[in-house]
């Protein structure tokens, strides 16, 4: 029994060594909030990291989240990250990083080594967000918003799902990013911040291949976007009826989507969208009239704006909402020949969408 | 018989020896008169002595309270115990005059409930016995009456149902208690450290109650009960982890809020133990499992704190064990005086002078208040202990040395056996496969 304790303890001792320098206390790490990584210009130096830092302070109120920004210029980012250390007094925490950023330059070029950097490094978390940043990822982070209680808030709220669920908003998440970069068959689409001031506007998406930025969608067709690949989103819908304004505040949108062989054997996706919601602009006096024909040419005009979108993603030859990854898992034919075959068909694919709107109430009682 | 007595004795001056003589009768008594009620002896002595209505010699023969003494090594025992010693005739009686010093019969004290009965054990072990017999009207319920040590000469009574108690740990039980080799035995707390043997064991295995309606369900549900003379308390065994976490009050009380307490209570267990451990370890390796707005004011917070987490906890922690222990010692007056120091000055200074972050302080509070509401007393001590190793092992190891911390402890306690039964069995309908098998594991 004796031995036993003096064994067990001997190997507690040399398990003390294996803890190692992990022991940090909180106050001694400088959590990074946000990071943004831009292209240079510089051959020799490629990358631009730039690294929101939080300061931290015990009382919590608007406008006291104060923060601290260093930029580097490095030929990786994780030597740049190394290299920053030496310029701060405590160690860079990545742990609660929840927005990366990259510049527009460096999207359009080359983002596959961002990602890798991110998804690699221990403490990023792969439920940060990812997200494009215009004129550049330094420009955002060195924006301060007065409101903030605390450093990197105001864009945390943004994405996430606890403050405004703008439907002009999309989040990506890391881990989300690195499937749609690495999955054949769906296309990375990110957020773009573009900065306006002392503050942001998250209403744009870019659209990329498996490599680079595109295209970029203006906020009508980011709505549009949003609405179709969600369900149970807070958003609009307007149109007009024999010149009456309408603008339906959608509950509730789900869409469904088939891949089939239409009537000449050309390949047709059909799209089924079904959407309920309240009048929340409409002209006097509709709850009188016949919602049937409403709802239909609301249901008309959507339907035309949903095609015009998804003929943009096919002349642009991305595929964001993932109907390549639907065709092959339903059109199994053995090896990777089931990829070939949609890579053919994408560029000339039809697009049948229809649109059943269900109009729920007109939001007045009477 | 009296000189005899009085060379068996040491020279007291309470032993009283007299010698009576009335018309026809020579009788010698003997006493000690400190333990001893006189008014008892003079109305059963020398008032009908003296008057000699009746022939002394046949009052003791036909009243039973009179008990015919055979031996003389019986003499001491009795005389220690209360008796009168008559000697007449060259027959030797004794007759219980004892007097105890005793708190009358009163409510609960330690174990407190709001509705149910008020009424605790005394001191007494006859008293005791009728709270219990009046509880537990069944000719099944057996009382087995001895003394345990060989000074002190404590009398205890072992109870239990005949019919539903295991006999494999009565008989285990009986073996132990005559295997107990003890001067001085006055509590039930010696006596429970002596029966279980190992006095290293972390957790208790019987149960220590002043409730004799706690003391007849255990009867019922076929556990033995020790009574002790001059404790208060009874012992119950064997027990389970969950019968310790189990407060009388759970079974009085309405069905839902009973029950959500009772998971209250196991969750509080739960952060009474690690809430300490998972501070540092959290506040230390890994600080992003915590909100981002709480990572921040934390790290605000503890900036003016030199010391590392683990410091700052141990500096909280002995604090409050120091509090805790001093208004248990304190005498009621000065008790509250003791918690509004130590609590209120002390626990708001420190976190003013730097020397722990406010968070600090909640997270003492909540673990000494947590510690408070695991209803038994022996077990509550038992689980204040349990959250220091698990301190060490998150200072070297973080999270992963809580978590193996707390897979040790989970271990340990399916290890135990409560005089043969497991003691981290759950409650439930136990299915028996076999005769005398009870769904256990035996001790053996």
């Amino acid at each position: 029994m004796r031995r036993l304790i003096s064994l067990v303890l001997f190997t507690l001792m040399f398990g003390i060594i294996l803890g190692g320098c992990g022991f940090k206390d909180i106050d001694k790490r400088f959590f990074v909030v946000a990071a943004g990584i831009d292209e240079s210009g510089n051959p020799n130096k490629p990358f631009r990291v730039t690294l929101r830092l939080a300061v931290t302070s015990p009382k919590i109120e608007p406008g006291a989240g104060k923060s601290q920004i260093e930029t580097i210029e490095a030929k990786t980012i994780a030597e740049g990250v190394r290299e920053l250390k030496a310029y701060v007094d405590k160690e860079l925490d990545f742990g609660h990083c929840k927005i990366f950023m990259l510049g527009e330059k460096l999207a359009r070029t080359e983002m596959t080594q961002a990602l890798n950097w991110m998804t690699r490094r221990r403490d990023i978390q792969m439920i940060a967000n990812v997200s494009i940043g215009k004129p550049s990822a330094e420009a955002i982070l060195q924006i301060q918003p007065k409101t903030e209680r605390y450093p990197g808030n105001t864009l945390f709220l943004s994405f996430g799902k606890e403050g405004t669920d703008s439907s002009y908003t999309l989040s990506e998440y890391v881990f989300g990013l690195r499937k749609r970069l690495t999955e054949k068959g769906i296309d990375p689409v990110l957020p773009i911040i573009v900065s306006e001031r002392d503050t942001y506007r998250i209403s744009q998406v870019g659209l990329f291949n498996k490599k680079k930025l595109v295209t970029t969608l203006k906020p009508e067709e980011t709505q549009l976007y949003n609405q179709i690949t969600k369900t149970y989103l807070k958003s609009s819908l307007g149109g007009n009826v024999e010149d009456d304004p309408y603008v339906l505040t959608v509950g509730k949108i789900r869409s469904n989507y088939n891949i089939k062989n239409g009537p000449q054997g050309k390949p047709v996706v059909q799209m089924i969208i079904r959407i309920n919601g309240l009048l929340e602009e409409a002209p006097k006096m509709v709850f009188e009239k016949d919602w049937t024909p409403i709802e239909q040419e609301l249901g008309r005009q959507y339907s035309k704006a949903v095609v015009q979108l998804l003929k943009k993603f096919q002349r642009y030859g991305v595929d964001p909402v993932g109907f390549g990854i639907r065709y092959r898992a339903t059109h199994y034919s053995g090896g990777d020949k089931t990829w070939q075959d949609w890579q053919r068909m994408y560029p000339n694919i039809d697009f049948d969408v229809q649109t059943h709107v269900t109009i729920e109430g007109t939001g007045l009682i009477k | 018989m009296i000189n005899r007595i009085l060379t068996m004795f040491a020279e007291a001056k309470d032993l009283i020896t007299k010698r009576l003589r009335n018309d026809d009768t020579y009788i010698e008594i003997a006493y000690i008169d400190s333990l001893c009620d006189e008014s008892k002896i003079s109305e059963a002595i020398f008032v009908p002595f003296s008057r000699n209505q009746k022939p002394f010699q046949e009052i003791v023969e036909f009243s039973s309270e009179f008990k015919p003494v055979h031996e003389m090594t019986e003499w001491t025992s009795s005389l220690l115990r209360g008796y009168v010693l008559v000697h007449i005739n060259g027959k030797y009686y004794s007759y219980d005059a004892s007097r105890n010093i005793r708190i009358e019969t009163q409510t609960t004290q330690v174990e407190s409930s709001i509705q149910g009965p008020q009424l605790a054990l005394t001191e007494d072990l006859k008293d005791g016995l009728n709270l219990i017999r009046n509880r537990y009207p069944e000719p099944s319920l057996a009382v087995e009456e001895r003394t345990l040590g060989t000074v002190s000469k404590t009398r205890i009574a072992i109870l239990f149902d005949n019919r539903k108690v295991n006999s494999k740990v009565l008989k285990n039980v009986q073996k132990k208690l005559l295997e107990i080799n003890s001067d001085m035995l006055h509590s039930a707390g010696e006596v429970v450290r002596e029966l279980v043997g190992n006095r290293k064991q972390l957790f208790p295995t019987t149960l220590i109650s002043e409730r004799p309606d706690r003391i007849s369900n255990s009867i019922a549900q076929g556990k033995i009960v020790i009574l002790m003379h001059g404790s208060m308390f009874g012992i119950i065994l064997p027990v389970t982890f969950f019968d310790l976490m189990n407060s009388m009050d759970d079974q009085y009380e309405g069905f839902w809020m009973s029950r959500t307490l009772l998971i209250m209570r196991y969750f509080s267990v739960l952060l009474t133990v690690t809430l300490p451990a998972m501070y540092i370890s959290i506040v230390s390796y890994n600080p992003e499992l915590f909100r981002v707005q709480l990572a921040f004011s934390i790290a605000g917070s503890r900036s003016a704190v030199p010391y590392p987490s683990f410091i700052e906890v141990l500096v909280m922690l002995f604090m409050i064990e120091m509090l805790v222990e001093a208004s248990v010692r304190l005498p009621r007056y000065i008790g509250s005086t003791g918690t509004t120091v130590g609590g209120l000055i002390l626990g708001q200074a420190a976190q003013q002078a730097g020397l722990v972050s406010s968070i600090m302080i909640i997270v003492t509070s909540v673990v000494a208040i947590t510690n408070f509401v695991i209803p038994n007393n022996a077990m509550a001590f038992a689980i204040r202990f349990l959250k220091y190793p698990l301190i060490l092992l998150a200072v070297f190891y973080g999270i992963t040395g809580v978590c193996i911390g707390m897979f040790i402890y989970f271990v340990y306690l399916s290890s135990i056996r409560s005089f043969g039964v497991p003691y981290f069995r759950l409650h439930g309908k136990l299915t028996r496969s076999a005769e005398g098998d009870l769904g256990q594991v035996s001790s053996t």
